[in-house]
């Protein structure tokens, strides 16, 4: 459904990001997304979407296909239109309006106000929590409330694909569980395919069924994430064990760097 | 306390232009952040042209309006597409100049039209005076203080239930986060400048009203410029407020200084407002509530 084709990044003209990345992300499935900070995943999510143009970033070379069309120099607005909608990282939300305007807001690019309608219903299932605070300004919420109505905010626009940038980052571990329960949810019930940035590496491969490693802005690694999780170097750099399955203890860790070798 | 009541209701009708023109300027820095010296000439123009086809042409009153709320629109439109679109991007202060510079060139277009002669609107609204406890009030004042009330709430509510004005609310919190919910932030930006041209031509039309078209009618604008940074920029109700206020304490400032100080009161209080402003609360009086999570 989603083909990055050997994409190339440059920000202000100069500063190389993505150098070829390629990836596919097939229909009503959750794929995710690793790496180190500053491997590029973010600008990859902002490729797809659109919102690199709005940062001086261009893709130079390579395409991006959604649904058999090229969406690489469409405006993030026409982006949603057509079905992906990018949950940022760091949770922003318009945070002078009311949770239920920030919801109605996600809804923009759509006129069919009886299916928004069913919709809306639909986010307050998903997060029961934000149904108590419809009319409370969302300026106030707390971390995890945010990271809810962001990703309210995004399913308002009944998207196809959703890029959802480090969901997790900053929450207590019963929330991780929470949002990324519903993220299941949301990819079983709707069929909306999930592409999943995480620093949390172990949650995202649980959830996922491929995953891409990337570094220095190049996919280094990819397989299915069943696979990956017995990968020796994702054991050991994403996931913090030792060669034998054990927590990583002081004693064995070695002082000179280990060679990844990315052999899948 | 019979003339003061007096002074300070002819003051509110005053005001209520000032606060028209405010809550113009107040749309555009909302939603664009560009604060605008562009919307003086806005009111100049609109005025203008509605007496191109109103006293010009003769044509009936609600017909004239019609092509005089386009033109203006249409020069909003232009302002934004042809001076302020290719600033995105480009710091702030650019496009603060850029208003200043399209203000400076319409001035010299608008005097050079006018010749520096003037242009007096037939009366279009009922003359005459009302009288309520002792407070006469000019009718054709009366109204355009209504209709100025009428024209805050419509905005007020279009901001607050519709669909574009849910658009216009997020644009004005950050641009890029609402491109990304699937809002078209450039048209946002024009919608903006049509609906703020369209203000300020009614201001305009307004204060037509009540005195000549001449080469001062720009500086109602500046007027309605101060009124909006006074009311915090961003704020509708503070703008509105605020236009009233200064309206009353013009008024009454020259009613009261004026035989002392020998005139020009009016002239100058509106800055004085500002500089007192200013100092007291630098971030203007009302505005939005800074969140902080704690």
């Amino acid at each position: 459904m989603l083909n990055l084709n050997n994409i190339e990044v440059i920000y202000s003209d100069v500063i190389l990001v993505l150098k070829g990345v390629s990836l596919d992300v097939m229909e009503g499935k959750i794929v995710a997304l690793l790496g180190a900070n500053g491997a590029g995943k973010t600008t990859a999510l902002k490729a797809i979407s659109g919102l690199l143009k709005t940062e001086l970033g261009k893709v130079t070379d390579g395409n991006i296909e959604f649904g058999g069309k090229i969406i690489d120099q469409k405006s993030p607005e026409e982006i949603v239109r057509l079905g992906i909608v990018q949950v940022m990282e760091g949770r922003p939300l318009f945070e002078q309006l009311t949770v239920e305007e920030n919801i109605k807001v996600g809804a923009y690019s759509r006129s069919d106000t009886i299916e928004i309608k069913k919709d809306m219903e639909n986010v307050y299932q998903y997060f029961p929590i934000l149904t108590g605070m419809r009319h409370r300004v969302s300026g106030y919420l707390s971390g995890g409330e945010r990271q809810m109505l962001v990703m309210g905010r995004g399913l308002m626009a009944s998207p196809k694909l959703m890029l959802l940038d480090e969901p997790s980052l900053g929450l207590s571990p019963s929330m991780v569980k929470e949002i990324f329960k519903i993220i299941e949810l949301i990819n079983r019930e709707n069929n909306t395919s999930i592409l999943l940035v995480e620093q949390n590496a172990f949650a995202a491969l649980s959830i996922s069924e491929h995953a891409y490693v990337m570094e220095n802005g190049r996919i280094v690694l990819d397989g299915l994430s069943s696979k990956l999780k017995e990968n020796e170097d994702i054991k050991e750099f994403y996931l913090g064990l030792s060669q034998v399955g054990k927590r990583k203890s002081y004693k064995e860790v070695k002082h000179y760097k280990r060679r990844k070798r990315w052999l899948s | 306390m019979i003339g003061f009541l007096q002074q300070a209701i002819t003051g509110l009708m005053i005001g209520s232009l000032y606060a028209l023109v405010g809550v113009a300027v107040v749309l555009v820095y909302k939603s664009t952040h560009v604060v605008s010296l562009a919307h003086g000439q806005l009111v100049a123009f609109g005025a203008l042209f509605f007496w191109l086809f109103f006293g010009g042409l003769g044509i009936p009153f609600w017909i004239s309006l019609i092509p005089a709320f386009v033109l203006t629109a249409l020069m909003g439109l232009l302002i934004e597409r042809l001076a302020l679109r290719p600033l995105i991007g480009q710091p702030l202060f650019a496009a603060f100049f850029m208003t200043f510079a399209i203000f400076i060139v319409l001035e010299g277009i608008f005097v050079l039209y006018l010749k520096g002669e003037s242009r007096a609107l037939p009366a279009f609204l009922p003359t005459g005076n009302i009288e309520i406890y002792g407070i006469s009030m000019p009718i054709n004042q009366l109204i355009s203080f209504f209709v100025a009330i009428l024209l805050f709430i419509a905005l007020s509510l279009i901001f607050r239930y519709t669909k574009v004005g849910l658009g216009m609310r997020a644009t004005a919190e950050d641009h890029r986060l609402a491109q990304s919910a699937g809002v078209n932030v450039r048209n946002i930006f024009s919608y903006i400048w049509i609906l703020s041209a369209i203000v300020a031509a009614i201001a305009g039309i307004a204060t037509a009203n009540v005195m000549d078209i001449y080469y001062m009618l720009p500086y109602i604008g500046i007027n309605g410029l101060i009124v909006a940074i006074c009311g915090g920029l961003d704020s509708l109700p503070g703008a509105l407020i605020v236009g009233l206020f200064l309206g009353v304490v013009e008024n009454v400032g020259a009613g009261y200084l004026d035989p002392i100080v020998g005139g020009g009161v009016k002239d100058v209080a509106a800055y004085v407002v500002l500089l007192l402003v200013l100092l007291i609360r630098p971030y203007g009086l009302f505005g939005l509530v800074r969140i902080e999570r704690i």
